[in-house]
């Protein structure tokens, strides 16, 4: 779970291009979204389809992509249980 | 229809990014296939966040607009108008890539968004917050002068406006290398310096950004250079056919017509297309100082536009680069000057440019 999270931390900087970011300063449960890192709906369709293609995590109402998406702990979590259903 | 130029902002292969005249170092670049903007400090410009999303040309045009607005002591436009040839080529490339590579599925939606032609102007609006008239023009080698057209004719409804008008192109590898196979581009590495000097078939790519703020009047008559006419010819059927139309062009812009103190020609190393600007310099003013400058920008859709951005700083400075100079050239006062350019022998445009 640690892996995953730190790993998932670097790949949201690299494909969102959070140039001034670094992977300390997102904390494992501040929401990704408006308050906390300040993303926002194209960053969320990036993150879909990032964690659709390394991942095999698929999204699909929106509803869902609310809870899966509010951290990198939720997203971690989300991960892991499709990968054990 | 004469509009004056309140200011200027621009992204070249040469160090243009700056305040004042032309600069006063020339950027050689030698064994080059195409010539690439030296790029301006964005984040002076561009919010780190809200820039992380953009390419490289949408980038560059917010830079140049910025810099045309603070030229122009101007803080909201009333309309932002650009011209494109080929508009974000760099993302339109990522996502067809992506679509090729994926399957047409799990497409990333930023390169997409960010293809269209007229990503350019919205992105302007949106980082100084402009709700005005927004439009893009994409018509190849007239995109720039349809811009400007526009640009023209609303000052013409809106007296008292300031229009931001630009033409903007980049240079990446992908079409670098069909237009090549096109046989537009010279098919050795060679010399920008040396543009005139090879002989063989072909020109040099190049990419830039140009803004001009342009109103009908300006606070500042010192700086003031005009834009006093333009024209197009679409296809010209022959080349006593495009002088004819250069004397009608020139012959309407006063009684007497006017004489250019300087002709500001196209020339881009290319002998197909070349030989119209030697035969309209011979015909038509064989004393006249020619200058080109396409050795300093490559051959883009919109180049027309590094062309006005040099016209208006050799009228405001009144000093002729030695690096432009070709035929002729005579030291004396500026106070008319002619471009003429054509865009692979198709599209042809004159402006007419003048002091204050």
């Amino acid at each position: 779970m640690k892996e995953l999270i730190e790993n998932l931390k670097n790949e949201i900087i690299e494909s969102l291009n959070l140039e001034d970011v670094t992977p300390d300063q997102i904390e494992a449960d501040t929401p990704l979204f408006v308050e906390g890192l300040g993303l926002d709906s194209i960053d969320a369709l990036e993150l879909i389809v990032l964690l659709e293609k390394k991942y095999g995590l698929k999204i699909d109402t929106a509803e869902e992509g609310k809870r899966i998406l509010y951290s990198v702990r939720t997203i971690a979590e989300n991960i892991i249980r499709s990968r054990n259903p | 229809m004469s509009i004056c130029i309140k200011g200027t902002g621009i992204v070249s292969p040469q160090k243009t990014f700056h305040d004042g005249g032309f600069p006063d170092e020339v950027v050689e670049y030698r064994g080059i296939r195409y010539l690439k903007c030296i790029e301006p400090p964005y984040r002076e410009y561009i919010d780190p966040m809200t820039g992380r999303r953009m390419s490289r040309i949408v980038r560059m045009g917010i830079c140049a607009a910025k810099k045309c607005l603070q030229d122009a002591h101007v803080t909201m436009p009333d309309a932002i108008i650009t011209g494109t040839g080929l508009g974000c080529i760099e993302d339109t490339e990522k996502f067809l890539t992506s679509v090729i590579r994926n399957g047409e599925r799990l497409l990333n939606p930023t390169p997409f968004i960010q293809s269209t032609h007229n990503t350019i102007s919205s992105a302007i609006a949106l980082s100084i917050k402009c709700h005005s008239y927004n439009s893009t023009y994409v018509h190849r080698g007239f995109s720039f002068e349809n811009a400007l057209r526009d640009g023209i004719m609303f000052l013409h409804e809106n007296p008292d406006s300031n229009v931001l008008v630009g033409g903007l192109d980049e240079i990446t590898d992908h079409s670098y290398l069909i237009m090549s196979r096109m046989g537009f581009w010279k098919r050795k590495p060679i010399d920008n310096l040396a543009l005139l000097e090879y002989g063989d078939r072909g020109s040099v790519p190049g990419e830039g950004v140009s803004f001009f703020m342009l109103g009908n009047r300006t606070d500042d008559d010192r700086n003031c250079v005009r834009i006093r006419a333009s024209d197009i010819l679409y296809k010209p059927q022959s080349e006593e056919y495009i002088t004819l139309k250069l004397q009608q062009f020139l012959a309407g812009q006063d009684a007497g017509g006017i004489k250019p103190d300087l002709l500001l020609f196209g020339l881009n190393g290319d002998p197909r297309s070349d030989s119209i600007y030697h035969n309209i310099h011979n015909i038509l003013f064989r004393d006249c100082n020619l200058a080109y400058y396409k050795h300093l920008c490559g051959e883009y859709d919109t180049s027309v536009t590094f062309a006005l951005w040099l016209a208006t700083m050799i009228l405001r400075h009144q000093q002729v680069p030695d690096v432009i100079k070709l035929k002729a050239f005579e030291p004396g006062e500026i106070n008319n000057i002619l471009i003429y350019n054509h865009v692979h022998g198709i599209n042809h445009s004159f402006m007419l440019i003048t002091r204050c």
